[in-house]
């Protein structure tokens, strides 16, 4: 599911492990550190009882089969039984309570990024990748499970088993235990090798693993090209090399596994042999029954276990560091500033000022320069411009998606960064030019996930907008599916809709950037009508490309080369030479004998 | 337009068994090592019991000293085997790996750019590395355990039937309820591992929803109620996955359970045979090593059969790209292979693209050597119309002559090699700038480089980059204008030096003075060139020996600059409103 745009910046060379990276993991299962302490007492319990089979199969072996005791034999058996039910039980309720934490944890880290997103500003939407940041919140996420669920536990009770199987084969008999232990220096000292040897190929896999996935990403996104220029061949033969380059380092990772689990079964082999000659020594001076050798024997068997799902452990720890690094760095990203809460309860009138604004999305590229300009309550603005004048980065700032950099802009005498973003954005509705059409019915596609707006209410809005004629051929009304996200709608309709969508929201301000796409006749005659019903009695700015609209306009604000050049109605500025002028006689004005097309405008 | 073609497929593993046959060298000497080490490993269980055997019967330390000799020999011979093991079957499944990716890989080379029209990048990536991983988890590690099971299991078992046949029959009872069990909750697990992997499918789409219309949601202030929605949905992903966790919670438990269980009707009914004299205690405590050695495979084989259904669905997703014909692709018989002279013909074509006709009708005839100007609005078919030179998507027969000889007659290397591009949106690849520029001509030289970047008027720019012609670019490197990626464009396309020059709105980001020089360059480069030249700007087409006026797929004027601006149609209203935005520039 890793969407993949870009390979470089995704593989983070991480460190295997990272005492910050773990420190930070850890926290999140502070809420639930009950459970994880519930948890590790099962799992000792649990522990204990399995340990408790060696000692029971010793006594039935020394004190009754060794004495024919039969009934003490059947004793034995049932005891045996008991430890086996327990153990099951202690195991269902530590996996369970496991299970259940590592899942907690996940849905929390999940709830957080997602929040967190939420919160971030539309710049850092414009840097990531969408796909990236999906990323982030479902896989990333989901990699961190088997270290939670599994993970932290497993190592506390692998540690625990341990210490509790050399005390167990202490209390025994010490001196065959010490003896049994000679071979643990060998044994540290593979595992040892190995980590170092491991690491150092992890990385090197990982770096060879992001270099081939990097390649082929690129060439697969520019393989028109490729096949333009006829460099198939060529790309292949790159490619190979990188392949072949992976695979080597493979060959050599396989170089060290399989050195590695074999040395650790003959490890295991002489600590048995050890144990078999020197127990062998002690039994015939009897020192030793045959008993505790045979449960010598199952608990060194068990002590080999862990240290066998080493490998394993190490894998989940690695790829957890790399998915909690993207994770946190995505968490440690400022979201925006949720400005002021001034005081600004007095009645809404809907006035916007703007004076000498400066605004640029990279350092000196100015642009917006030095506008200033007014909206009265209940007036209707039309922004107009050429492609680039600077419109659409204006009510950007409006909504602060944005932040000006020099200059004032106010909303109802109050300056834009004193308002708290909810507030501010609650007075303003924003009709976009790409109509963005969710997954889900109709009534969903206008009143979003807002509970207030009613069936009745999305129904008039659809009314009011003229929607009823399409609505009439909808099977379930409203609550019909929207097809493959509105693919299957005319730009026309979509743009009713989205009308609606802010009619169903009744701003006090609305503000429309309207659709320079031609529609037909018909089409375009509904969308006028719409029009009017949405801007009636409401103060509004538009970034207008009908000249229906424009000549509607109580003032016409023209932006060149991101300055306020001209201000005026449509009478007056098409009187004086000028960029209205110019710019109404390039669009709407044919030269003579031909009828004018609305909307019609080259690229 | 037609999709590619995907035939009836034939086994799944059809694609890896012939790289099974290739290394079967390895298969063999690794089943080889698989059997030996098992059997190696397997003795020492026996040897255990020939010891307790001689404790029992007073043997003496020497005689014990051979055997606990011979158990460690043998366990180096078997580690030695299993060294082997891993040296032949993973090295081999890293093989296959390496190879599957590389057909992978150069079949999608061949494939049409219909088929990448269709495909997620992301898709295709996941292809190349989640399910290549699968597959050789399958081939590798799923061969190796699942032998090394059957191994362990048979010889285990045949030495417990030699140790005690009546111990064997008590203890096999419990032991045949394993597969049953292991069947049962596989397939539970399989079901709601499904359910898990739909919602996170509903989860992911979600999320890409979310940010996808990040703008709709500000402005709507629908922030918190995303939030909401969102934990509905994740709440479910935690309750599914605890479904799964809770079998799994049981499963690992009872497996326990029945394991232990064996060993206490060993210890039992074993205690019991040895009492009464049938069985030396030796043999017990072999017999409890043998029963540890079968409980492991037991549940080792689950995960067998996951990595199997894992790998096998991995493997047909893999198969469906393999299958995946190309649609453009040499036709089958003699193929013309010639110098391009740079004589065009379009005879009455028409194209459709998903259903849609792009281009209706298009009769043209360009003689070598001419300069085409192409103009008209966006999605009027221009670029759709000269892609088909290349047969980026396939042209009905008789239709299309290059030269006289049909496009599809064409063999497409010698097609592509001598028609080159430049176009409005370049793709330029993360290496040095002059890599970029030399991609369609390996053996140009650096000067012929930077005569090419002059003429593109790039060699001003390149001068600035720290490394000149060896400035990174992209990701690693410096990062390019919009304007200074089309140049460079226009200078690869030039160092082709291909019979057919294509620039497709090449110059649209760059500034109207450095178009202008551009222009001027370029004469000389189309001075004995058919070139066809897309242009929403005038001042680009306007020297061409004739210019075409594209709308809704047909050619609806044509002539020289001047005869077009005569005829006062849309050629000279575009004209115009471009004189007056000019006007308006320098208000």
């Amino acid at each position: 599911m890793s969407d993949v745009n870009n390979y470089h910046e995704e593989e983070v060379l991480g460190k295997a492990y990272d005492a910050r990276l773990m420190k930070r993991l850890l926290t999140y299962i502070r809420p639930y550190r009950r459970w994880l302490l519930l948890a590790v007492v099962f799992l000792l319990l649990g522990s204990l009882f399995q340990i408790s089979f060696a000692f029971i199969t010793q006594i039935a072996i020394d004190e009754y089969i060794g004495s024919g005791d039969q009934a003490g034999l059947l004793r034995m058996a049932l005891i045996f039984l008991v430890a086996v039910i327990l153990a099951s039980g202690a195991a269902y309720a530590q996996l369970y309570i496991t299970q259940w934490l590592g899942q907690k944890v996940l849905h929390d880290i999940r709830m957080q990024v997602f929040a967190h997103l939420q919160s971030l500003r539309l710049s850092y939407f414009d840097k990531n990748p969408v796909g990236r940041l999906v990323t982030r919140v479902t896989s990333d996420v989901n990699v961190l499970n088997e270290m939670f669920s599994s993970g932290v536990v497993a190592v506390i009770g692998d540690l625990f088993m341990l210490a509790l199987i050399v005390g167990a084969l202490l209390y025994y008999n010490w001196k065959l235990a010490l003896i049994t232990f000679v071979v643990l220096p060998l044994l540290v000292l593979a595992t040892f090798l190995f980590r170092a040897k491991v690491r150092r190929i992890y990385r090197e896999v990982r770096t060879r693993v992001a270099r081939l996935n990097a390649f082929v990403q690129e060439h697969i996104t520019g393989i028109r090209l490729l096949q333009l220029f006829v460099r198939e061949n060529h790309t292949f033969d790159e490619f190979n090399d990188i392949n072949r380059d992976l695979r080597s380092v493979h060959f050599r990772g396989i170089y060290y596994y399989a050195i590695f689990f074999p040395t650790v079964e003959i490890i295991g082999a002489l600590s048995l042999a050890l144990l078999l000659y020197y127990g062998g020594v002690q039994i015939n001076e009897a020192t030793l029954t045959f008993g505790e050798l045979v449960a010598f024997i199952h608990l060194v068997e068990r002590f080999y276990r862990p240290i066998r799902d080493l490998s394993e452990k190490y894998n989940i720890l690695q790829a957890s560091m790399a998915s909690s690094e993207r994770i946190f760095a995505l968490l440690d990203t400022v979201p925006a500033d949720g400005g002021g809460d001034g005081n600004h309860s007095r009645s809404f009138k809907g006035g916007i000022s703007l004076e000498k604004v400066w605004f640029a999305y990279k350092p000196d590229e100015w642009v917006l320069k030095d506008v200033s300009f007014t909206v009265e309550p209940g007036e209707k603005v039309a922004l107009v411009g050429a492609t680039g004048a600077g419109k659409t980065s204006l009510v950007s700032l409006l909504y602060r998606f944005y932040d000006y950099q020099r200059g004032s802009m106010k909303l109802d005498g109050v300056e834009l960064t004193d308002w708290s973003l909810g507030r501010l954005r609650s007075h303003l509705g924003l009709v976009l030019q790409d109509v963005f059409m969710f997954t889900g019915d109709y009534a969903g596609n206008i009143r979003l996930r807002d509970q207030r707006i009613s069936d009745d209410d999305v129904k008039r809005a659809l009314h009011r907008v003229g929607f009823d004629r399409f609505l009439e051929t909808l099977p379930d009304g409203i609550h019909t599916e929207v097809q493959e996200r509105g693919a299957t709608l005319s730009t026309g309709q979509k743009q009713l809709l989205s009308f609606a969508r802010a009619l169903a929201f009744d701003p006090d301000i609305l503000i429309l950037d309207e659709a320079t796409s031609s529609v037909d006749t018909e089409t375009e005659l509904l969308i006028q009508k719409a029009l009017d019903e949405l801007l009636k009695d409401r103060t509004s700015i538009v970034i207008a490309h009908r000249l229906s609209t424009i000549e509607k306009a109580d003032k016409i604000v023209v932006l060149h080369h991101g300055e306020v050049r001209e201000i005026g109605t449509h009478n007056e500025l098409i009187q004086q030479p000028g960029i209205y002028q110019t710019l109404y006689r390039m669009q709407y004005q044919k030269p003579a004998g031909q009828e004018p097309s609305p909307a019609a405008k080259s690229k | 337009m037609n999709a590619d073609k995907q035939p009836h497929p034939p086994g799944p593993f059809d694609t890896i068994t012939k790289y099974l046959r290739r290394y079967r060298g390895y298969l063999i000497a690794g089943g080889v090592c698989i059997v030996c080490s098992n059997l190696l490993i397997l003795v020492l269980p026996y040897i255990t019991k020939i010891i307790f055997d001689l404790l029992e019967n007073k043997g003496t330390d020497s005689e014990r000293l051979h055997w606990v000799l011979a158990m460690v020999g043998l366990a180096i011979l078997s580690g030695l085997f299993r060294f082997l093991t891993r040296r032949t079957v993973i090295w081999m499944s890293r093989r296959v790996e390496c190879d599957l990716r590389g057909e992978i890989f150069r079949h999608l080379l061949t494939l049409s750019p219909s088929f990448y029209d269709r495909t997620r990048t992301g898709d295709l990536m996941a292809k190349l590395t989640n399910d290549l991983e699968a597959i050789r988890m399958m081939v590798g590690p799923g061969i190796m355990h699942l032998s090394s099971t059957l191994v362990t299991f048979v010889v285990a078992l045949a030495f417990m039937l030699y140790l005690s046949p009546r111990l064997t029959l008590y203890a096999l009872g419990p032991m045949l309820l394993f597969p049953l069990i292991a069947n049962r909750v596989g397939n539970m697990v399989h079901r709601r591992a499904m359910k898990i992997q739909e919602h996170f499918s509903v989860l992911t789409a979600a999320v890409q929803e979310n940010i996808a219309g990040v703008r709709v949601i500000k402005s709507f202030r629908q922030e918190d109620n995303e939030v909401e929605h969102f934990r509905s949905l994740s709440q479910k992903y935690l309750g599914l996955n605890m479904d799964l966790a809770r079998l799994y919670a049981m499963m690992v438990p009872l497996l326990m359970t029945l394991a232990s269980l064996l060993t206490l009707i060993a210890l039992y009914f074993g205690g019991l045979e040895v009492m009464s004299g049938a069985v030396p205690l030796g043999t017990l405590v072999a017999f409890f090593a043998y029963l540890s050695m079968l409980i492991w495979p037991a549940v080792a084989l689950g995960w067998v059969v996951s990595l199997y259904q894992r790998g096998k669905a991995s493997l047909e997703r893999v198969n469906r790209i393999l299958e995946t014909e190309p649609v453009i692709r040499d036709e089958p018989g003699e193929l013309h292979v010639g110098e391009m002279r740079g004589q065009i013909e379009f005879s009455n074509l028409r194209f459709s693209y998903n259903g849609t006709e792009v281009l209706r009708g298009i009769n043209l005839t360009i003689e070598p050597g001419r300069t085409i100007g192409l103009v008209g609005r966006t999605g009027s078919g221009k670029t759709t119309l000269v892609s088909l030179l290349a047969r980026m998507y396939p042209v009905p027969r008789g239709q299309l002559f290059i030269d006289g000889v049909d496009i599809n007659d064409w063999e497409l290397s010698a097609l592509r090699g001598q028609i080159s591009f430049a176009t409005q949106e370049p793709f330029l690849f993360s290496a040095s700038i002059g890599d970029n520029i030399r991609f369609g001509a390996d053996s140009a030289t650096d000067e012929a480089i930077e005569t090419a970047a002059t003429t593109a008027a790039l060699t001003r720019d390149v001068r600035t980059f720290p490394d000149g012609f060896g400035t990174m670019v992209g990701e690693r490197g410096i990062t390019l204008s919009g304007g200074q990626k089309q140049r460079t464009a226009i200078a690869r396309a030039i160092v082709a030096a291909p019979a057919v020059l294509v620039l497709d709105d090449a110059t649209s980001s760059v500034d109207t003075e450095t178009e202008a020089e551009i222009n001027r360059n370029l004469a000389s480069v189309l001075e004995g060139r058919t070139s066809i030249i897309i242009s929403h700007r005038i001042s680009s087409v306007k020297q061409a020996d004739r210019i075409l006026y594209l709308e809704d797929g047909r050619i609806i004027e044509q002539g020289s600059h001047d005869e077009l601006v005569q005829q006062g149609g849309h050629y000279a209203d575009l004209y115009r409103s471009q004189l007056l935005a000019e006007q308006l520039d320098k208000l």
